[in-house]
């Protein structure tokens, strides 16, 4: 549906609650509405074709005594974006909730209800999600009174309830420390002999709060170091989302060769990060010889990139206006040599990876989803493209150098973790492509960081959308009064992936739960951004501390 | 079909023979604008303070014991080598060093200070650099905090702005007590 | 004579728990050179023993079965290898014992495992317990089959009869079809990739060792190792029969060199394959038990 369309199905619908407004950029649509409508209005945006991505809900209460709460809405096919806007009086921030009709706004709801105090009344699952099990009731860090570095004091006796297990089923306790995860989250698996009947996540074990960091502490020029640290694997993705929302939100326009030295490096990650997951993949299927393999072909990418940034990971590239570092034409030739070497090399792989009948066996029907599913629950990236949903940002929505660049989609209709390796595989190669067009294409000279005024405008909103590696990320930025931001939401794409996890798990056995949970390349450090919480795990029976030294010590509970 | 895909995979993988280095008796050289540990030089430094005003990580701390002398602190338990600081040093005194292999039982291994003794007005006994408005100025920057880096602590329990009580007076929450008494 | 009739049994002991950990080093090694890294030294897994066997010993699960397992899963392991004649020489119990001991103690060694794992109370214990299990079940027939085949050949269950070489002495289709199978059931016997179920690492965190540390975690090491030693010690002697001098040091000599090379292609298999799921292994072994029982079958027929 495009936009004017769009625009006129909703204003005959709502009529004068409904305000449209024009965003930063004409492909940004802001629509205010009022809190009765709101709901009304979101399953319409999903209606007309919208794919959700993530809401923000803010505390303006001392700007204009209210919390505000947004919904984003990206319309792919037509390349805009809908802000659906609307505010709630400061005492009873009470919304409707959307997650019944749309299952990938749960998290979203959810996370609110912890962090802002928010009730979303008809969310079907109102749990903790975010905040540790024994953090104080009634404290909800992201509300602008609660201090940034507010530790409370542990609780010992406080316990996150599991979901119901179906009948007949055992839970296999699945994290917060297992193998197959390599950063903390549970999963309590329901199995019925070997077959996975149900699953509850419990994660956001790793917050740092960082967005209410960068909303308190440090200015607009830190916060890219900051974003960075979001993800050790897709730092650069974090870094030039935010960049560009605060780019979006005060109207600067940076340098052209600025722009194509960010989609190299983007590009340069996403190859990295595809091998980096082909060798977990191979691991988690007990394949340790394609991990090893695997791992050998990146690393001369790992190289490259420290010659390029001066680091192997956390580039450090990516700032407000520009770029640090500048591709020499030496540095031009190194890259496309490093890009030959791995090309080949990757090409061997791609054959020994895909003609092996025994891979077959592990990943052909795993994990599968048909693809009106894999939409309803928005699911982003290689996990989405596998399960023939023909979504990519950089082609959709297109940022930094992108619209100047020709590259194809890889997309695969088997909806099974076999079709999100053949995805990924292919992928490296258009990433290849993409260095060698921009590296072709970059204007010869120009400066490399522009200069950004001293103070910027407060109160504008940006948004931005970055394709990681493993789908879009989305940042949105509103300015704040203080050379910082006054609200700051990352969404990276596992936030949204992990939420449709439990039903790739269904009717599966529980051998393949590594490889399921593996094929949405989670990042759960990613996903959990938001806030100081002191996450102890806890499984179903919950040991004191006092009980597990005991344990350890060789003694047994009375 | 299987045995001739597993032939041609020990064949691609046995040709690029043993990559790895038998680390630490050997190690690849670090590449030219490596970001290792940042490394102050003396006498070249002003005492402007330019980096500690860019560090992301806050850990670069200026203090002024007197007039004359200025204390530039670095911990580097919390540095993240961004090179930041290197990027704004008007004067090129700090370098980011190839040295990486940082680890240490002992915190002060990897910290610097520096003190610097600052030139003053001769009438005003005050430093020329807190006084006129140079280029330096301009590396001040706002909105930026400063952590107690004299305390060394990451976290601390609260703050002025937020009364410990609030947590006693929430509900449904009971202070951390043993299970079975 | 008599005396090193009476010195074999001892001299296999020796040799089989010296040259384990040798051979376990040399798979390790191998899956290094496939995978292009350097690898641990040769010697690295009796460091491992050595260290684990130094530990502290925790019961965690606070049962005597939990402590017995261990000891019980050892001691079977090195009863089978004490039985069998090693370099061709039959030992004081060779002579009056038949396969079905040998079959006996490594069921036994597998009963151990699983009353470890039970007894740990562990969800992923119990998981690699049902698995290991499962295996069990289904390879056992191809080994049993394996060793009655030279039984069948000649009339005696005896081991003396059966085993060393009794099958393959006189090459017939049924020894063909057996060499075939064993070879296939290989990966499975020892618990290597693809047939690593029951532990499993990435899912089930070693299975039903989960909650073993320490000296105890060492003996079902080291119990593992025997066996992994004891099967390709079993092909070596009962399909490569030929192999040999008459003269008893030449013998064991040759004879871990044959099964050094059997080692290289458990080592090979299993570092190119990815692990197989419980419901996909069983299918394969239900294949391999129909070709065993075919093979018994020609060999009844004098094929």
């Amino acid at each position: 549906m495009t936009k004017d369309s769009l625009i006129r199905t909703l204003r005959d619908g709502f009529g004068p609650a409904l305000t449209v407004s024009e965003g930063a950029t004409p492909k940004r649509l802001v629509l205010d509405i009022d809190r009765t409508a709101f709901r009304a209005a979101a399953l319409k945006l999903r209606a007309a074709g919208g794919r959700y991505m993530v809401g923000v809900g803010s505390d303006e209460r001392d700007r204009r005594g209210a919390f505000g709460m947004i919904h984003l809405f990206a319309f792919d096919k037509d390349g805009f974006t809908v802000a659906l806007r609307t505010s709630a009086p400061a005492e009873t921030p009470e919304f409707d909730s959307i997650a019944p009709e749309i299952p990938a706004a749960g998290w979203t709801e959810r996370e609110y209800m912890d962090l802002l105090g928010f009730t979303f009344k008809g969310n079907p699952k109102p749990k903790k999600l975010i905040l540790a099990d024994d953090w104080p009731a009634g404290i909800h860090p992201l509300r602008k009174e609660v201090p940034y570095n507010l530790v409370p004091p542990s609780a010992e006796d406080v316990a996150y309830e599991l979901d119901e297990a179906p009948e007949g089923t055992t839970t296999v306790p699945i994290g917060p420390f297992h193998p197959s995860l390599h950063e903390p989250a549970h999963f309590a698996v329901y199995v019925d002999g070997e077959t996975i009947k149900g699953c509850d996540y419990r994660g956001f074990m790793t917050h740092r709060g960082i967005e209410k960091l960068c909303q308190t502490q440090v200015s607009y020029n830190e916060v890219p170091f900051v974003a960075e640290r979001i993800c050790g694997i897709c730092g650069s993705v974090h870094a030039a989302a935010y960049s560009q929302s605060v780019e979006e939100a005060a109207g600067i326009k940076i340098a052209r060769r600025a722009e194509f030295i960010r989609t190299i490096m983007l590009e340069i990650e996403r190859l990295h990060s595809h091998l980096l997951w082909l060798g977990v993949a191979g691991h988690l299927i007990g394949y340790d010889t394609i991990f090893m393999q695997s791992w050998r072909v990146r690393e001369p990418i790992m190289w490259l990139s420290e010659r390029l940034t001066g680091n192997r990971k956390t580039y450090g590239m990516i700032v407000i206006g520009g770029v640090r570092r500048d591709i020499t034409p030496a540095l031009r030739e190194d890259i496309l040599g490093v890009l030959k070497k791995v090309e080949t090399e990757v090409g061997g792989l791609k054959d020994a990876v895909l003609k092996d009948t025994s891979i077959h066996r592990r990943t052909k029907g795993v994990g599968f989803i048909p693809r009106e599913e894999a939409e309803a629950w928005s699911l982003l990236g290689p996990v989405a493209r596998g399960r023939g949903v023909d979504i990519d940002v950089r082609r959709d929505h297109p940022y930094a150098a992108y619209d100047e660049l020709s590259f194809d989609v890889p997309v695969m209709d088997s909806g099974d973790v076999w079709g999100t390796l053949v995805v990924r595989l292919l992928e490296i190669f258009e990433s290849i492509k993409i260095v060698r067009q921009a590296l072709d294409k970059m204007p010869s000279d120009g400066p490399l960081l522009t200069e950004v005024a001293d103070v910027l405008p407060a109160y504008r909103h940006g948004l931005s959308m970055v394709e990681a590696p493993r789908g879009e990320s989305v940042h949105y930025l509103i300015t704040g009064p203080e050379n910082r931001p006054e609200r700051w939401r990352v969404r990276a794409p596992t936030y949204t992936n992990l939420q449709g996890v439990p039903r790739m798990l269904l009717d599966n056995q529980l051998a393949d739960f590594p490889i399921i949970v593996g094929s949405i390349d989670p990042c759960f450090s990613c996903t959990d951004r938001v806030l100081v919480v002191d996450g102890r795990a806890r499984s179903r029976r919950v040991f004191a501390r006092s009980e597990i030294e005991a344990l350890g010590r060789g003694r047994r509970k009375p | 079909m299987w045995l001739t895909s597993k032939i041609k995979q020990v064949l691609l993988v046995l040709k690029p023979g043993k990559v790895t280095l038998n680390y630490p008796a050997e190690s690849r050289p670090v590449p030219e604008g490596f970001r290792g540990q940042p490394a102050w030089d003396h006498t070249k430094c002003i005492g402007c303070g330019g980096c500690a005003n860019h560090c992301p990580a806050r850990t670069i701390l200026t203090r002024d014991l007197c007039p004359e002398i200025r204390i530039l602190f670095y911990d580097g338990a919390r540095c993240m080598y961004c090179g930041r600081c290197a990027d704004v040093c008007p004067e090129k005194a700090i370098v980011m060093s190839p040295e990486f292999e940082l680890a240490t039982g002992d915190r002060d291994d990897i910290t610097q200070s520096l003190e610097l003794f600052m030139l003053t007005c001769q009438r005003c006994g005050r430093c020329y650099d807190l006084e006129i408005k140079n280029a330096i100025d301009k590396l001040d920057l706002r909105g930026y905090r400063y952590d107690s880096l004299e305390a060394r602590t990451v976290i601390r329990r609260s703050t002025e702005r937020f009364a410990p009580d609030v947590l006693g007076e929430t509900e449904a929450y009971r202070r951390p007590e043993r299970i079975g008494g | 004579m008599r005396a090193l009739t009476y010195a074999a049994p001892l001299i296999n002991a020796l040799v089989f728990l010296l040259a384990a950990p040798l051979y376990e080093g040399v798979l390790r090694k191998l899956a290094a050179k496939i995978q292009s890294r350097q690898g641990p030294p040769l010697i690295q897994p009796y460091r491992d023993l050595l260290k684990l066997l130094g530990k502290q010993t925790l019961n965690s699960a606070g049962s005597w079965p939990f402590k017995l397992a261990p000891l019980g899963a050892f001691a079977a392991a090195l009863a089978v290898v004490v039985l069998i004649p090693f370099g061709g020489r039959l030992g004081v119990f060779a002579g009056r014992l038949d396969v079905i001991v040998v079959i006996y103690l490594l069921t036994l060694g597998g009963v151990a495992v699983l009353l470890g794992a039970l007894a740990s109370r562990n969800t992923f214990a119990l998981i690699g317990a049902s698995r290991e299990m499962v295996t069990m079940i289904m390879v056992e027939p191809v080994l049993a089959v394996t060793l009655i085949l030279g039984a069948v050949k000649l009339r005696s269950l005896g081991l003396a009869a059966a085993m060393p070489g009794a099958a393959g002495a006189k090459f017939t289709l049924a020894t063909g079809l057996m060499l075939a199978v064993y070879l296939l059931a290989l990966q499975a016997f020892v618990a290597r990739q693809p047939f690593d179920i029951a532990e499993a690492e990435v899912e089930l965190l070693e299975g039903p060792f989960i909650e073993y540390s320490g000296p105890n975690y060492a003996l079902f090491k080291y119990a593992m190792m025997l066996k992994q030693m004891f099967y390709a010690w079993l092909f070596v002697s009962v399909f490569l029969p030929w192999i040999r001098t008459g003269i008893y040091p030449a013998d064991i000599v040759l004879q871990l060199a044959a099964m050094l090379v059997v080692f290289l292609l458990i080592g090979l298999v299993g570092s190119t394959n990815p692990r197989l799921r419980i419901d996909q292994a069983v299918r394969y072994y239900a294949v391999l038990i129909v070709l065993s029982l075919a093979a018994v079958a020609l060999a009844v027929k004098g094929w």
